[in-house]
């Protein structure tokens, strides 16, 4: 009857919500005391770092190979025995470069992935890639108390130590680049007609500063949206292109992604229009860019192009460059088919430079890892021998990272070659000087060969 | 239904609610986290207690639904305590995409219009909420919440008033037009709304004071954020569940049915088509600008390319997954949306596909999209509706 | 005038056309699906895009570049027809949302399984012609060999559908098996088969719009190659009319120009913004399409 049936369950269900109670209170009774301070994601036998990466979506044409490259290298580390022991786990989630679209269905965003990474637990986040995807989880990492360690982005967002103590960058800032551009264009071409286009976040108008401290003024400055560029598969580029065409430009700076690269090139070439073109290091690696064009045009279109190197080219000695090709055929699972005469794009080299890194102030920070006692190594220890061109270092007032490079030309459709190899170095401020680098980087530490 | 039994059950029932007062009290200082619980036990209990009080849904059907969404709130929060924070977190943003699919869910179940626009009417709310808080720091969160569901309404108003004459496709074609537009808008005036980088919250939102003050130890969980903003979102569903409910049952309610099933009949009787149907696309449109709110809030920030087309199709097939026209539709499509990415990892995990494969990527797109196929083809109604298809026969047996 | 502005003004005119005839395509192929089995084709972009992937995947067998396109087409009439057969069929007569829905599904699992098969890296395409533009005294003229043959092979497709539609007997059998399906099938019309024509038919045509669109010289082919263009075709569609085949035409090649001048005077965002505002007036004005006979249906 149904009478009889709601009373019943009336009374069982407040029979169990009391139980519940009963023994919620009990278990908070007994576990009050239980509490044992250990650093999160490290145990006797492995440390756990994670990182959220674009591994699908418009970013993810070359941005997908950066984090497997450093995984790589962790491997290597964990195959002869690990720091002081303990094994690295690389856990890298997939964020679409925070924008979530057809491409990407389903897949979680940012947030979404820190928090899952968070709850691992994690001892830190390595090589997080983008300027937006990480400024938005800034304040939950640090609420945590989780180091943000070499963000991969040349934003100035991740130098803010007062804020963000645990927050770090790695790769020269999009200022110090546009810099030392300007230095060697006022130098190589005291009066051309320089055209700007930049991504239109901190990379195009940072970039941007960056030049006019440096002493260029563009005489025509634009800004591209990733998001119309995504829609608009490249077109939306077109009309800035145009415009500096028939600004007559003989110069034209490009601060911006592999894909507005592309379209940028592309547009250029459909107008017949060919300037010196000047790209910034993170849209000018010759393998991804050159990848449309295979076939359909005689010549390279990026042939000649001039942009910025913070790693050794493949074209130098360096013996980190035989370094890397090791470790990354030595792991066939993030790198199918590697071989010696595999092209060693600036996607790879980045990852495995970070990668690097990271083990190295691993090493440096002792047995007992703590997350106090890592962040101090790093603010007090001067790497000087990681794959970049200049040594790595922090203090507790600046937090960016790596700071200098030499200016390279791009010789074919794999590789490029400094111009000079002069590497220079300088600041994020508008006032800093570009000097030549004194310290250079020395080699390979010796429990790395 | 004779008077001496009427009287009984409530006397019994009035106890319970008594008997669990005083428990309630008793265990509030034994616990480490003792007056919450104990509060959250005792409303509980009385809700449970005021349900089975008799003729109480056919007299006073606001107060049992009341009961009933207290009472789910109550336990969801009670559950949500002891959830580890990345589940907390999946289950505010489940939480806040319900309400959006209870808006849709009421927009083409209730009176049969089709949106492909509520991304867009989410992102209004979302950079709202952003926007407002940048500007206006000290409102408090429930107030900026109000002001962007307002903002929602409104623009829905807009977009609903030239929407009123078209039928099908081509409301289907203007709202399509409207979501992919949004973004292109967003960056329009990306003064305010931060270009591509998109807005971040100031401050992190923390609970007040006498809420912590409810907690014993010095530790209080309640200190974490991602509790307090799941306890609100969960809370603000609870609303948003209560009011929509009594909206479907409503005169309102039934005037959007009947325009669905039969738009002839419907002018016959007297109602005035347009203004119903600008009616729900401006109740489906404040949903869905609150839940963008609350994404903000949860996320502590905001970026356009969120709120772009697929989003809109996400929530699509959400609603039609839940089951269409159902108020449970909306909360089962709201769990499906909290915990999919979990059920696809562990997929992934239990078949060895490398996971970062191409296949593993896309896994999420193919059985999203796979069962969107399958449910509009064989079960139209969704979850909820099979569900209730399936019940209905099992009584109909017995 | 002067020259710059003329050539700037022909320059948008050109750039506008390559477009418009784009977007007349795929408002055309809407329209077709629409007049002949009264189903909105959201996957009207994602179904080529796959028959383009299956038809180019044969570039690795050394095949040449027309091989290879009337590969893809073979596949695309057999992608149309299958869908119709299969998933299409079982949603006539049911209500509106329906067949939206599962068309939506349609495209999310063809773009997955695009993706998972040959990765979301851009794949390029070999152009026949050059995309280089012609220069006239100096200045480019936004006309290449590429656009050309662009231009002329839509405007050869979309003369060659709106024939067979108006003046073909098989056009007046699809036309008819739309309207009046029991009537046709008495008079011996096999309706089953022309509605699986229709389908057929408007994937054929996408994937000449498919191809076209990303044998262009720096986009190539991914998954989302077609999601951009299927907006605007769908406005152009639904501005021309739903009904109409020359509307969706003449609406697309339109809608191309104008947007080209917005964008060369405003900016790329500023594109869809003004394609919405055109299609909320159009729509105002005559909520069925500006080129549908609202009265008098013809057969």
């Amino acid at each position: 009857m149904v009478k009889s049936t709601t009373r019943r369950v009336t009374i069982s269900g407040t029979a169990l919500l009391l139980c519940l109670g009963l023994v919620t209170a009990g278990s908070s009774i007994v576990s009050a005391g239980a509490a044992v301070k250990k650093t999160p994601g490290v145990t006797a036998k492995q440390i756990t770092i994670g990182a959220t990466e674009p591994e699908t979506g418009i970013a993810a044409s070359g941005y997908n190979q950066v984090a497997k490259a450093a995984d790589a290298v962790f491997k290597y580390v964990n195959a002869r025995g690990g720091i002081y022991g303990r094994k690295i786990k690389y856990v890298i989630k997939d964020d679409c470069y925070g924008t979530p679209g057809f491409g990407c269905t389903g897949v979680p965003n940012t947030a979404t992935q820190t928090h899952s990474l968070l709850g691992l637990p994690v001892f830190a986040t390595v090589g997080s890639l983008g300027t937006p995807t990480q400024d938005t989880v800034r304040a939950l990492l640090k609420g945590d108390d989780v180091p943000q360690l070499f963000v991969a982005s040349g934003s100035q967002d991740w130098n803010n130590p007062h804020q963000y103590p645990g927050l770090f960058g790695w790769q020269p800032s999009y200022n110090e680049e546009s810099k030392i551009f300007a230095k060697y264009i006022k130098a190589t071409f005291p009066s051309a007609n320089v055209c700007f286009l930049g991504q239109g976040d901190d990379f195009g108008t940072d970039g941007l500063a960056g030049l006019i401290a440096g002493g260029v003024t563009p005489s025509d400055e634009q800004l591209y949206s990733v998001g119309a560029l995504v829609t608009s598969n490249g077109a939306s580029i077109a009309p800035y292109i145009q415009r500096f065409e028939t600004d007559k430009c003989t110069i034209v700076v490009l601060d911006s992604i592999p894909g507005a690269t592309d379209a940028a090139l592309g547009a250029a070439l459909q107008l017949g229009y060919s300037p010196q073109w000047v790209i910034s290091s993170v849209g000018s690696d010759p393998q991804t860019v050159d990848a449309p064009f295979v076939g359909k045009v005689p010549t390279d279109p990026e042939q000649g192009a001039i942009t910025f190197s913070y790693l050794p080219t493949t074209t130098t000695s360096s013996p980190w460059i035989p370094w890397i090709y090791k470790v990354i055929k030595a792991d066939p699972a993030d790198f199918p088919g590697f071989t010696s005469s595999s092209v060693l794009n600036g996607n790879i080299a980045y990852g495995a430079a970070y990668g690097v890194a990271f083990v190295e102030a691993l090493k440096a920070t002792g047995k007992n890892l703590t997350r106090a006692a890592f962040l101090h190594t790093l603010q007090t220890t001067v790497f000087s021998q990681t794959p970049s061109l200049v040594p790595l270092s922090y203090t507790n007032s600046n937090h960016q990272g790596l700071n200098g490079g030499y200016l390279t030309t791009v010789i074919s459709d794999s590789a490029t070659k400094p111009i000079t190899g002069t590497v220079y170095t300088t600041d994020s401020s508008s006032t800093g000087p570009v000097t030549v680098a004194k310290k250079l980087s020395s080699g390979i530490p010796a429990w790395l060969k | 239904m004779k008077l001496g039994d009427v009287r009984q059950r409530s006397a019994v029932s009035l106890a319970v609610i008594i008997v669990a007062t005083i428990v309630a009290l008793l265990i509030a200082p034994t616990t480490r986290n003792g007056v919450a619980i104990a509060i959250a036990l005792d409303v509980a209990v009385a809700c449970l207690a005021t349900l089975t009080f008799p003729g109480l849904r056919s007299s006073h059907p606001v107060v049992a639904r009341a009961a009933l969404s207290l009472l789910g709130v109550v336990a969801v929060l009670f559950v949500a305590f002891f959830l580890p924070s990345a589940s907390d977190f999946n289950l505010a943003t489940g939480a806040a995409m319900s309400i959006v699919l209870l808006g849709l869910s009421f927009l083409t179940g209730a009176s049969g219009q089709i949106s492909l626009g509520n991304s867009a009417f989410m992102g209004v709310g979302a950079f709202t909420m952003a926007i407002w808080a940048n500007h206006h720091a000290t409102t408090p969160i429930f107030v900026t919440l109000l002001i962007s569901v307002v903002a929602g309404a409104l623009v829905g108003l807009l977009l609903g008033l030239p929407a009123t004459r078209l039928r099908g496709p081509y409301l289907a074609g203007m709202t399509l037009a409207f979501a992919v537009a949004f973004t292109a808008i967003l960056g329009e005036f990306s003064s305010w709304t931060g270009g591509d980088s998109g807005l971040q919250l100031p401050t992190e939102a923390k609970p007040p004071h006498w809420l912590i003050s409810l907690f014993h130890s010095g530790t209080s969980p309640l200190t974490t954020s991602t509790l307090w903003l799941t306890d609100i979102s969960i809370v603000v569903a609870g609303v948003a569940f209560f009011f929509m409910a009594n909206l479907f049952a409503s005169r309102t309610g039934r005037a959007m049915r009947l325009i669905r099933d039969n738009d002839v009949a419907a002018e016959l009787v007297g109602i005035s088509l347009p203004r119903a149907r600008v009616i729900a696309f401006v109740v489906s449109s404040a949903y869905a600008a609150l839940g963008g709110a609350l994404w903000t809030l949860i996320d502590n920030s905001v970026s356009p390319p969120t709120y772009s087309f697929a989003l809109s199709v996400t929530i699509l097939s959400l609603i039609v997954i839940g089951g269409i026209g159902t108020i449970s539709g909306a909360l089962i499509g709201g769990v499906i949306y909290a915990y999919s990415t979990n059920v696809i990892s562990w997929i992934v995990n239990q078949t060895g596909l490398n996971p970062q494969g191409n296949f593993a990527s896309q896994l999420n797109g193919i059985i999203f999209g796979g069962l969107l196929i399958l449910t509009m083809l064989f079960a139209p109604l969704g979850i909820a509706g099979a569900v209730r298809h399936f019940w209905h026969r099992a009584r109909n047996r017995s | 005038m002067d020259a710059f502005l003329t050539s700037r003004i022909i320059a948008d005119v050109l750039g506008g056309l390559t477009n418009g005839v784009i977007y007349g395509m795929v408002a055309l192929s809407l329209v077709l699906i629409w007049r002949s089995t009264g189903v909105l084709n959201f996957a009207q972009g994602a179904m080529p895009m796959f028959a383009t992937y299956v038809g180019f995947a044969l570039l690795s067998y050394h095949f040449g570049y027309w091989l290879c396109a009337v590969a893809a087409l073979i596949v695309g009439l057999a992608v149309g027809g299958l869908t119709e057969r299969l998933v299409v069929r079982g949603l006539y007569g049911k209500p509106e949302i329906n067949p939206i829905v599962v068309m939506v599904g349609f495209l999310i699992v063809l773009e997955a399984v695009a993706a998972a098969i040959w990765s979301s890296f851009p794949r390029s395409l070999p152009s026949p012609f050059s995309s280089i533009d012609w220069q006239l005294g100096g200045h480019p003229v936004s006309l290449s060999p590429f656009t050309v043959y662009e231009i002329g092979a839509a405007i050869v497709v979309m003369l060659a559908v709106a024939a067979l539609f108006r003046f073909t007997n098989l056009g007046l059998q699809l036309r008819a098996s739309a309207l009046a399906p029991e009537v046709s099938r008495l008079l011996g019309v096999r309706v089953g088969r022309l509605l699986t024509l229709g389908w057929m038919l408007s994937t054929a045509v996408g994937v000449v719009t498919t191809i076209l669109v990303s044998s262009n010289f720096f986009t190539g082919l991914t998954p989302q190659v077609n999601d951009g263009i299927f907006a605007f075709g769908f406005i152009a569609a639904a501005v021309g009319g739903l009904e109409s085949p020359v509307g969706a035409i003449v609406a697309g090649v339109s809608l191309g120009i104008i947007l080209q001048f917005v964008q060369d005077y405003l900016n790329s965002n500023a594109q869809i913004i003004v394609a919405l505002v055109v299609l909320i007036v159009a729509l105002m004005v005559r909520p069925n399409g500006v080129f549908t006979k609202s009265s008098l249906r013809r057969v």
